[in-house]
């Protein structure tokens, strides 16, 4: 396997050389360093999207959540990515029509700009930190756990966590946004490449998906259904998860850029619809991996699980292709988070370009050593912290969707309820507060609660006059 | 442009019923895996056809979005 590594790692490494290099320009500005000229066309886009999207909580996490947790896995990644895509043109649209002829300088920025109140961007900057920083660690230690799989004794995990960061670091630095795009553009490639050459090898054990839940039902049966074995995959864990999902191109910073740097309106919405089908393409083939670790390792903890399906029960060129696919997916992924929070940043620091660009580059790098630290502390299944993730950052949904509908000059309350919201979830995350009342979700009923408020915020809001408008855009 | 504001909206409430009844016990009847079709359980066959739906109704929301064609950088 090791010569298929080399081989298949060169060839990994000659594309992101050659991507960053093609990205470098001596003297680029900030806005071309930061926002890639924001001029990225469909294939790129789709695949940077992709890319961003389903990264290594898809490639590892989701065949585990199907092997644990049943079919019902479909219904929570896989519908609401559908729907979210809808959602995608919908606000894709707004976003865009909302940021003509300004600047973008990330959604801090422009949620600034909409509430004409600082304190807004300060509470969407905070939960995007909050809740994509650990994320980020998690991406790197799952990339860390796989090589120390594939190459035990060679290094401590902290050891290959380390040597992402710094890879990823490097790679930033020099290309910028669109050396990063190109880096997702490869790993979306490759990403769908392997997981259905794996997916398929999983596959071919059962002979045929018929057989494959045939056999997975004499295994344990609940896993045909929901909410599963666990029983975690009620419906209103779903709901709350869906709504989670719908928001992430209106709270995840990697995406909303993603959003705003696309070439024109109609690019992006061949980008939604063209995601919408990578999606499915995608999640499929994880069914067939997490149905296969269901009948082989259904009692063999994670790691194992990784080991032996994506590695020991895989062809060499097969395992070898893994762990770069897998490399590529959390460089990737972890690489758009960490930059979409230093675009975030840039956008809420004030004064010469150049100081700006300096305090930005700073923290990207502070951000990528706490993610480090974070990879190595933190353990927690992917799925589940990815969903965290996403619920964390939804709850900035409805202020920030409000900020950008809104023709009104809107109050500043719904920043204070947000920031309430944002504590209390958190408070509920450190088992301080319930995560249930009167039966339901807490998170749930944040989104209803939160949603509702909006809505009331609006109506009651006064209409703009003109020259406030003039002086916001 | 009228026409496209009662499609863009019909593709709208269809988004949504959609997203609706998949949480309902139409699609997801808690413990149940039968009806099968072709050996896939119920609530997997059923959510396939759902997200292959959504994804087809964004299809069909680029085509009739009243905003998207009056956009200057599309020309």
């Amino acid at each position: 396997m090791i010569f298929w590594v080399w081989v298949f790692g060169l060839i990994y490494a000659g594309m992101l050389v050659f991507a960053s290099l093609k990205s470098y320009k001596k003297g680029r500005s900030s806005e071309e360093f930061m926002m890639a000229g924001g001029n990225i066309g469909l294939s790129l886009g789709v695949l940077t999207f992709a890319a961003a999207l389903f990264s290594t909580f898809t490639f590892l996490g989701m065949p585990d959540f199907f092997r644990i947790n049943g079919i019902g896995a479909w219904i929570f990644l896989a519908v609401s990515d559908g729907a979210m895509v809808f959602v995608l043109l919908w606000f894709g649209y707004e976003i865009r029509k909302k940021v003509r002829g300004m600047e973008f300088r990330g959604v801090s920025g422009l949620i600034s700009r909409c509430y004409d109140n600082k304190l807004a961007g300060y509470t969407f900057f905070l939960s995007a930190f909050l809740f994509l920083i650990p994320y980020v660690g998690i991406q790197i230690q799952g990339i860390a756990i796989f090589m120390d799989a594939a190459f035990p004794e060679s290094l401590p995990a902290w050891g290959w966590s380390l040597g992402i960061v710094l890879i990823m670091l490097t790679y930033s630095e020099i290309g910028g946004l669109k050396a990063i795009i190109f880096s997702d553009a490869i790993q979306g490639v490759l990403l769908l490449a392997v997981i259905w050459i794996i997916g398929w090898v999983c596959l071919d054990h059962f002979g045929g998906i018929g057989p494959m839940f045939e056999k997975v039902g004499t295994v344990k049966e609940e896993l045909l259904s929901t909410p599963g074995p666990q029983g975690l995959l009620t419906p209103q864990f779903l709901l709350a998860s869906l709504i989670a999902i719908l928001m992430i191109p209106v709270t995840q910073p990697q995406f909303t850029t993603r959003i705003v740097v696309m070439k024109s309106m109609n690019t992006m919405k061949l980008m939604a619809v063209s995601l919408g089908a990578f999606a499915i393409l995608v999640i499929l083939p994880t069914v067939f991996i997490g149905m296969y670790g269901a009948d082989l390792y259904g009692e063999l903890g994670r790691d194992e699980f990784f080991a032996n399906a994506f590695l020991k029960d895989q062809h060499d060129a097969v395992a070898a292709l893994a762990i770069i696919g897998l490399i590529a997916a959390g460089l990737s992924t972890t690489n758009a988070m960490i930059f979409a929070m230093g675009s975030e940043l840039r956008g809420l620091l004030t004064g010469a370009e150049k100081v700006i660009m300096k305090r930005t580059k700073i923290g990207i790098f502070v951000f990528s050593t706490i993610a480090f630290i974070f990879s190595i502390i933190v353990f927690d299944q992917l799925v589940l912290l990815a969903r965290v993730s996403f619920a964390g950052t939804g709850i900035m949904g409805p202020m920030i969707l409000l900020g950008i509908l809104s023709d009104r000059k809107i109050s500043p309350v719904m920043i204070y309820l947000s920031l309430g919201g944002l504590a209390i979830f958190l408070l509920s995350l450190g088992g301080i507060i319930p995560s249930m009342y009167f039966g339901y979700r807490l998170d749930l009923l944040l989104f209803i609660i939160l949603g509702i408020s909006a809505v009331g915020s609006y109506l009651s809001s006064e209409k703009r006059v003109v020259s406030d408008t003039k002086v916001n855009e | 442009m009228e026409k496209k504001k009662l499609y863009w909206k019909i593709c709208c409430f269809a988004a949504v019923f959609l997203c609706i009844i998949t949480y309902t016990p139409l699609i997801i009847p808690q413990g149940v895996a039968k009806p099968m079709l072709g050996g896939v359980p119920y609530s997997l066959w059923t959510s396939f056809i759902i997200t292959v739906l959504l994804v087809v109704i964004t299809f069909i929301g680029t085509r009739v979005h009243p905003g998207m064609q009056n956009e200057e950088d599309d020309l």
